[in-house]
């Protein structure tokens, strides 16, 4: 299938505070995903760009009220499923890693067990086949005696560690057709982040997963993103190839936050 | 080294935390630095370096295991809580998370009015009017002086931060990730103000950040931290412009840079950072160098001078030039 994987369509919605006061955060958000391609959403906090990626896993907060719009998978309107019908797409077809991977696991169960647990959930079989799936995946990412690091306890990695962990869930354990990143690589030590982006492009690239990467980072946009999605105060002000985004900004708020994040000039 | 008119020189500082066994944390070992007056010198390394204890080592938050702080040539490490306050006019520090830095029962007014009645001895009305000016340095009116942090933005609260450790017109100011917790747009006029307010004070700074471009921006010298030691220093634009160290190298073209056509060509270190309980006399990068030999697993490396005030612990790059 090529053209776009999943379109967001004039998504508006506003935060009801405990009083019923509604507080617009959302401002009809359009953007597409292309199909195989790797799209970054940037803005900086408060842009609303995590916002619209928990909606499209139907895991926004309860106090969030939709206004308006459409988030089509596949020509399907999430909004419109059920929970019974979103829980069918969630894992097996859209699957999300968050920034902190070491809160994202269960600090009672062995990384493996996690791993496997999520593999027998989609694909099924016995246990031990779904270890051996869990210990294969983590050789995928590229984590160092992956049989010992099954067996061990989230707090016994570090974050890098648990953020491979967890793309080897959501990437290679679910085998998505659509992968969400929401700051995978935020708080991590350069070296390391620098490590992730080359395995989540890898992933992209070489696997052909349509990937969505929602960051604050210009830095890591450029060199990895196909597309780029600029977010501010709940708009989408601006859309458009990572070439087009870097080298001839449209926008002023794209044109502000490239001036912000580039304090100096790029050694050649 | 620049060891004429340093306001700040640090010797030899060690810190090491017990843990379970009898064993050790080595969580600084062995750094020496100077500043001097109205530079920055930048302290750049990754989570676990040990820059923030060397920070708080200085200023006494915590108390060294080994080694010396001098301000002025006068060592503070022996000195008793009294007098330590008064080094306390010369010497100040802004920290990473404003929100956890500024009492939230406290507003501006009272946050910026204690160091000037713990440190100088005002009339009440020249404190107001100090409290007054302070908030409009860093960029704030008068109408934020009755707020709580809780009221203020991230990017205020710094300010806020920044107007604490200016408001006894100290020489010199560590500054701990001061901007590690804003957003990009924020970053950059937060610098822009800590760079205005160097000129004008003619304020050192030490400023310590993971942040190569936030570095690369404001630093006159840099020194590069792995693992608890220093491993290259010197001036800004030849530390990134030739750096030298396998260390500073893996840490330089890792960084990202928010430009198209930009290929970094990475050096790559193996594995993850080793641990630092107990560690060998080795080079604290060994088992994850490129460039590894094995006399590097024999003995801990010394800073060598390559000239230009450039120095880096790597046996392995600077015997291959002649040492100046």
């Amino acid at each position: 299938m090529s053209g776009e994987l999943l379109e967001i369509e004039n998504y508006s919605g506003a935060f009801r505070s405990p009083t019923g006061e509604l507080t617009p955060v959302l401002h009809e958000v359009s953007y597409r995903l292309k199909t195989g391609a790797l799209t970054a959403v940037v803005g900086e906090t408060g842009s609303g760009k995590s916002l619209v990626a928990l909606s499209v896993l139907g895991i926004q907060p309860p106090s969030f009220v939709r206004r308006s719009g459409r988030i089509l998978f596949r020509g399907v309107d999430l909004l419109g499923l059920d929970e019974k019908a979103m829980r069918k797409i969630r894992g097996a077809q859209i699957s999300m890693v968050f920034q902190d991977a070491r809160a994202a696991l269960n600090p009672v169960f062995t990384v493996g067990r996690q791993l496997a647990d999520v593999y027998q959930l989609q694909h099924g079989g016995g246990r031990s086949a779904a270890m051996k799936q869990a210990i294969e995946a983590l050789r995928r990412v590229s984590i160092p005696e992956p049989a010992r690091r099954a067996r061990q306890y989230p707090h016994e990695f570090s974050g890098g560690m648990a953020q491979r962990a967890m793309i080897a869930m959501a990437a290679l354990i679910c085998e998505p057709s659509l992968l969400i990143l929401d700051e995978p690589t935020t708080g991590l030590d350069v070296t390391i982040q620098s490590d992730i982006m080359e395995l989540i492009t890898d992933l992209c690239r070489v696997g052909g997963l349509t990937t969505c990467l929602i960051t604050h980072d210009l830095g890591i946009v450029a060199e990895t993103c196909d597309e780029v999605v600029v977010m501010n105060a709940g708009r989408v002000v601006e859309t458009g190839s990572s070439q087009a985004i870097f080298t001839q900004p449209q926008d002023p708020y794209t044109r502000r936050l490239l001036a912000a994040s580039q304090l100096v000039e790029a050694a050649a | 080294m620049t060891a004429d008119g340093a306001i700040l020189q640090v010797r030899g500082l060690r810190k090491n935390f017990p843990v379970d066994g009898g064993r050790h944390l080595v969580a600084v070992d062995g750094v020496s630095l100077d500043v001097a007056a109205g530079e920055t010198l930048a302290l750049v390394g990754e989570s676990g370096s040990g820059k923030s204890t060397v920070a708080r080592c200085i200023v006494r938050l915590i108390e060294p295991s080994g080694g010396d702080v001098a301000i002025d040539g006068k060592s503070i490490l022996s000195l008793q809580p009294r007098p330590l306050a008064g080094v306390y006019r010369r010497i100040q520090m802004v920290f990473q998370d404003p929100n956890a830095s500024l009492n939230p029962r406290m507003n501006v007014r009272q946050v910026l009015d204690e160091p000037l009645r713990l440190h100088l001895d005002l009339p009440r009305a020249a404190r107001t009017a100090r409290v007054r000016e302070l908030v409009e340095m860093v960029g704030l009116g008068a109408v934020h002086l009755e707020r709580y942090p809780h009221e203020l933005s991230g990017g205020q609260r710094q300010r806020v931060g920044i107007a604490r450790a200016i408001a006894v017109s100290p020489d010199i100011v560590i500054l701990d990730e001061p901007t590690s917790s804003l957003d990009v747009s924020v970053r950059g006029q937060i610098l822009d103000l800590l760079l205005d307010l160097q000129k004008r004070l003619n304020l050192a700074y030490l400023f310590i950040s993971h942040d190569l471009q936030v570095v690369q921006h404001v630093a006159d010298r840099v020194a590069v931290m792995y693992l608890g030691g220093i491993v290259e220093t010197g001036p800004t634009e030849s530390v990134f412009g030739a750096p030298r160290h396998p260390y500073t190298r893996a840490l330089l073209s890792a960084a990202p840079v928010a430009q198209w056509g930009v290929t970094r060509t990475r050096l790559r270190l193996s594995g993850e950072i080793t641990s630092p309980i107990d560690p060998p006399d080795a080079c604290r990068l060994v088992g994850r160098c490129p460039l590894a030999q094995p006399a590097c697993a024999t003995a801990k490396p010394a800073l060598i001078e390559i000239g230009d005030d450039h120095a880096v612990a790597c046996p392995v790059v600077t015997e291959r030039i002649p040492t100046c």
